[in-house]
């Protein structure tokens, strides 16, 4: 009962008239800045702190501020990744997948509601789970150790193969090269360089944005003129949601994608990325009869989406309870408490019950604003679409490469851009997807550091991995998906002897 | 082409802002971008540095801007290192957290360059170096642990925040060769890294490490909440406050001191002029009693060193700790 | 064709990339060290690379022409670009690159150079001003 109260009131603060005005702001700001690819909530944070102190906020209102920045840059991803496919941050790969070919439909401002409804679904469904579970849920948590995290890991790689479609083989050697690339830079477990031909500029590994920007922008472009060979590229009517909302609302899809995205949050390192995957993943099993997933299955976005978004609301629960951040989010939002001096760690639940409760309640009225807020936008975000594209995409190379130069500030990054621009447009020639690629580089670094630290606390003994039995269970599942694939691959090839390569 | 018009517009307003902000006196410390840059993710000893100090320069108004803290892990501070000296060796809105887990992969060669490569601006304060086992470990004391250790070094499964050889590892090594264990068994041990003290014993209590090797400040919560418990503090004496009742290793018969000592540096080509500025706000913070109540809070000691003082002090520390990586065997 | 040639590219990738990994060591303590994990990924990239050169998918249409030529000119601005981006300045670079890239594409010339002077100073005003993140102002402010 106790918790009830200080989360009711929690939602008193929040929703105070000022807050209300500041968590309105912030979703705005924070949409627009996170609609840039490469620009996310860390640049949003920073213009806004200024403002906060300013306007001599008080540090909940600072907090609610940050927080719907946070929230609205999330959203603000999913713009670039539904109108451009460039996916704006890692959690946003996914979204692409469906996203994209439903824009090019001309269903851009059908699959922008979708993502608000799904990540309003997501994060109302984490914050219950949030309210009730946190402190069982920690608790159960700490016993992933490094065998649990690598028999995640290695199932997470697997269902990459699972996410596209089209030649498994291709598929695999996609995600493989991505975790090859993964490698590149200094490895932290024993601070030796590795493939970095003594370039300072590849120590630090290389930047996600700069690969995502790379493959997904630049290689867009190189198919565009190409395109233009088959006549002029209509263009597709946009900036009218076709369907009612009510029709754009997946219940069960967001419901089990949005209990699996907070569970896997609640693991400390897993993160959003790979919840909305994984959220993917399971809905396409699932639902995907007539594969009609990766062509604009609205299903495809609502899935990662409310994964995404219940693993951010997941994510709170390492952070409050022990003080360790469970995302790139939390990590954002452990520095803003430090800098409101508030010392974060296992007593904070008992030392400031109200700056939790005022968060978890921050976060949700940042949720409600956002779907608020935004709704009645989608149609204005779509008629970015009707920019003339001799205009737009050359815009959107100039965005792409400003997205690369925020992040280090040199022209090395953007000769590696147009290179992964170049890599990526005969990877789409070839039928490699892209997809499997970028997800490989960002699980390859912590899916070998799990394996080291399993093995480095063994002492060497490859068993070890097995003898856990959640570990041994996460393989036995994982084992199975390939069971399954392999049989439906004998079958596919058996009855289509003469199969058609798809695009 | 709706949307661009808006976004300018809004960029239009606040520049308004910043105008505002501009138009307070102009204070000499750094350029208009104050950054503080922290080599570990967020809730790491070197994040923690970076915000304490950060915050206190806004409410001393050593800066009128916000420092922005931005965090660049990666291969103990290896990778920040890589990026200053490559890139912004030049800046001075920018300061660097570093520690003597910075200098010991500086002494064991670990970094791309040498001391010299950067200017040591300052430091600020002591963590102590603590040895932790959940509450209800087997290991009482450190005589229990290190006894243990001793006549199976490779049937504990120990670890830490910093990489093999680092100086959470390189702390442990000298307390076991206090405790009289041979070189050749050292290097039996097992270690495991982790990306901060945090994660580190939230492994611990998970039970997939059994003794960590860390500093107290970034895990002084969980002390405090009774989770865990410190077989000893390599301090010089007892620790002050809540800590106090924390044995030295000194006291149980293993003389070790291993003090994480707290400072910053900034690029090599930043001129003598902005280097005394920074030395300057950094002495004021050093000065308030802001960092005093942080410093008591954390269980860090304040201690202040700067400029060629600190320059010395750097350069005996690393001779020191390069030449014990050679005895032990970390680095040939 | 295309994909067996992809493919023994990626069997020679592989082999290098394995070969490469095998240098890195650690004196001690860390009983997988840094090459396994490297060493491990290389034979499956070689087997697969090897299996698409011999069971190849149908060949994909690949550019030509003056399509190939307008690619190749894209991809030689956006180098250059990147090249030019700090000695030019942001305004003067973008100004190039985005006039050049909406002149391929087929509008007249002072459109283009409209649209990349618009693109240009709307993005400087919206990164340099509004989001704070410096961008090299180069020529177009006199250095």
């Amino acid at each position: 009962m106790d918790t009830l109260f200080s989360l009711a009131h929690g939602f008193t603060v929040a929703t105070q008239p000022v807050n209300l005005l500041v968590a309105f702001i912030g979703c705005f700001v924070g949409t627009v800045i996170g609609a840039l690819p490469g620009i996310g909530p860390v640049n949003g944070i920073a213009i806004l702190i200024p403002l906060a102190f300013s306007l001599d906020l008080s540090p909940v209102s600072a907090l609610i501020l940050l927080t719907s920045v946070y929230y609205g840059s999330m959203f603000g991803g999913r713009i670039a990744s539904i109108l451009l496919n460039i996916p704006g941050d890692s959690s946003a790969v996914v979204t692409c997948i469906d996203g994209f070919p439903m824009a090019k439909k001309g269903l851009a401002a059908d699959a922008l509601a979708i993502s608000a409804i799904s990540s309003f679904a997501g994060g109302t469904l984490a914050t219950i789970g949030l309210t009730v579970l946190a402190p069982t849920l920690a608790m159960a948590a700490i016993h992933f150790g490094p065998r649990e995290y690598f028999a995640l890991y290695v199932m997470a790689i697997v269902i990459v193969g699972g996410i596209a479609t089209g030649n498994p083989a291709k598929t695999l050697v996609a995600g493989l090269l991505g975790l090859a690339i993964g490698t590149v830079g200094i490895d932290p477990a024993t601070g030796i360089p590795r493939f970095t031909f003594g370039a300072y500029e590849l120590y630090e590994g290389i930047d996600f944005v700069i690969v995502a920007i790379g493959l997904f922008a630049i290689s867009e472009f190189l198919v565009y003129i190409e395109q233009r060979r088959s006549g002029p590229v209509e263009q597709v009517p946009v900036g009218r949601r076709s369907t009612a909302l009510r029709r754009l609302t997946y219940p069960a899809t967001s419901l089990r994608a949005g209990l699996l995205g907070f569970v896997i949050g609640v693991l400390p390192g897993a993160g959003a990325t790979l919840a909305s995957f994984m959220g993917y993943a399971l809905e396409k099993r699932v639902s995907d009869k007539d594969g009609t997933f990766g062509k604009g299955d609205p299903r495809g976005v609502a899935a990662p989406e409310a994964a995404d978004n219940a693993a951010a609301g997941g994510s709170l629960v390492p952070m409050l309870t022990l003080g360790v951040p469970g995302s790139g989010t939390t990590a954002i939002m452990l520095g803003m408490l430090v800098t409101l001096n508030v010392q974060p760690g296992p007593l904070l639940f008992q030392q400031q019950p109200e700056i939790v409760w005022g968060l978890v309640a921050a976060l949700y009225v940042s949720n409600v604003i956002l779907l608020v807020l935004n709704i009645p936008l989608v149609g204005l975000f779509a008629k970015l679409l009707t920019v003339p594209p001799h205009y737009l995409m050359p815009g959107v190379v100039t965005v792409s490469f400003l997205g690369v130069y925020s992040v280090n500030q040199n022209s090395f990054d953007l000769l590696m851009m147009v290179g992964f621009g170049v890599f990526g447009y005969l990877l789409r020639k070839l039928g490699i997807p892209l997809v499997p690629v970028v997800l490989g580089i960002i699980l390859g670094t912590p899916m070998e550091q799990s394996l080291r630290r399993a093995m480095a606390a063994s002492g060497g003994d490859v068993w070890t991995l097995l003898e856990s039995p959640l570990a041994l269970a996460l393989h036995a599942v994982t084992a199975c998906m390939i069971l399954v694939a392999i049989v439906r691959e004998a079958r596919r090839r058996h009855g289509e002897a003469a199969a058609a390569r798809g695009a | 082409m709706n949307i661009i018009a808006g976004r300018r517009a809004l960029g239009a307003g606040m520049l308004g802002l910043a105008g505002l902000a501009a138009a307070r006196p102009a204070t000499a410390f750094v350029g208009p971008r104050p950054e503080c840059l922290a080599p570990s993710a967020p809730g790491g000893g070197w994040d923690f540095t970076c915000r304490t100090v950060g915050r206190l320069m806004q409410e001393l108004q050593v800066v009128d801007q916000p420092v922005q803290v931005s965090n660049m892990p990666g291969a103990v501070g290896a990778v920040a290192f890589a990026n200053v000296t490559s890139r912004r060796a030049a800046d001075h809105n920018l300061f660097v957290a570093t520690s003597t887990v910075g200098l010991t992969q500086i002494a064991q060669r670990r970094y791309p360059g040498d001391i010299d490569r950067v200017r040591w601006l300052a430091m600020l304060g002591a963590d102590t170096g603590v040895i932790l086992v959940r509450a209800d470990s087997r290991f009482k004391t450190l005589a229990d642990f290190l006894g243990a250790l001793k006549s199976d070094p490779g049937g504990i499964v120990t670890g830490g925040s910093s990489s093999l050889g680092g100086y959470d590892h390189l702390r442990l090594l000298l307390l076991a060769q206090k405790a009289g264990i041979p070189a050749a068994d050292l290097k039996r041990f097992r270690w495991i890294h982790y990306d901060g003290g945090g994660p580190a014993v939230t492994q611990m209590l998970g039970g997939h490490v059994e003794v960590v090797s860390t500093d107290l400040a970034e895990i002084a919560g969980f002390v405090e909440a009774g989770q865990i418990r410190v077989l000893g503090a390599m301090a010089e004496a007892r620790l002050a406050g809540a800590f106090a009742d924390i044995p030295t290793a000194r006291e149980q018969g293993y003389d070790v001191v291993g003090l994480n000592w707290r400072g910053f540096y900034t690029g090599g080509r930043v001129s003598d002029e902005h280097y005394n500025a920074m030395i300057a706000g950094l002495k004021r913070v050093y000065d308030s009693e802001g960092w005093k109540e942080a410093a008591r809070r954390s269980g860090l000691q304040p201690v202040w060193r700067s400029g060629p003082e600190f320059e010395r002090f750097v350069a005996g520390m690393v001779s020191e700790l390069r030449g014990l990586s050679q005895e032990i065997g970390i680095i040939s | 064709m295309s994909d067996r040639i992809v493919g023994v590219l990626l069997a020679l990738f592989a082999g290098w990339y394995g070969w490469e990994a095998g240098s890195y060591s650690v004196g001690f303590g860390d009983p997988m060290g840094p090459a396994l994990f490297p060493e491990a990924l290389a034979p499956p990239i070689g087997l697969l690379g090897l299996y698409l050169a011999l069971r190849p998918d149908p060949e994909p249409e690949w550019s030509s022409g003056r399509y190939l030529l307008a690619q190749l000119a894209t991809v030689a601005a956006l180098v250059a670009y990147a090249l030019l981006l700090q000695p030019l300045g942001f305004i003067l670079a973008t100004l190039l690159l985005v006039a050049c890239l909406t002149a391929m594409l087929g509008a007249r010339l002072p459109q283009a150079l409209m649209g990349g002077a618009a693109t240009s100073l709307g993005f400087f005003a919206l990164f340099d001003w509004f989001l704070g993140i410096p961008l090299p102002p180069g020529l177009a402010f006199g250095g």
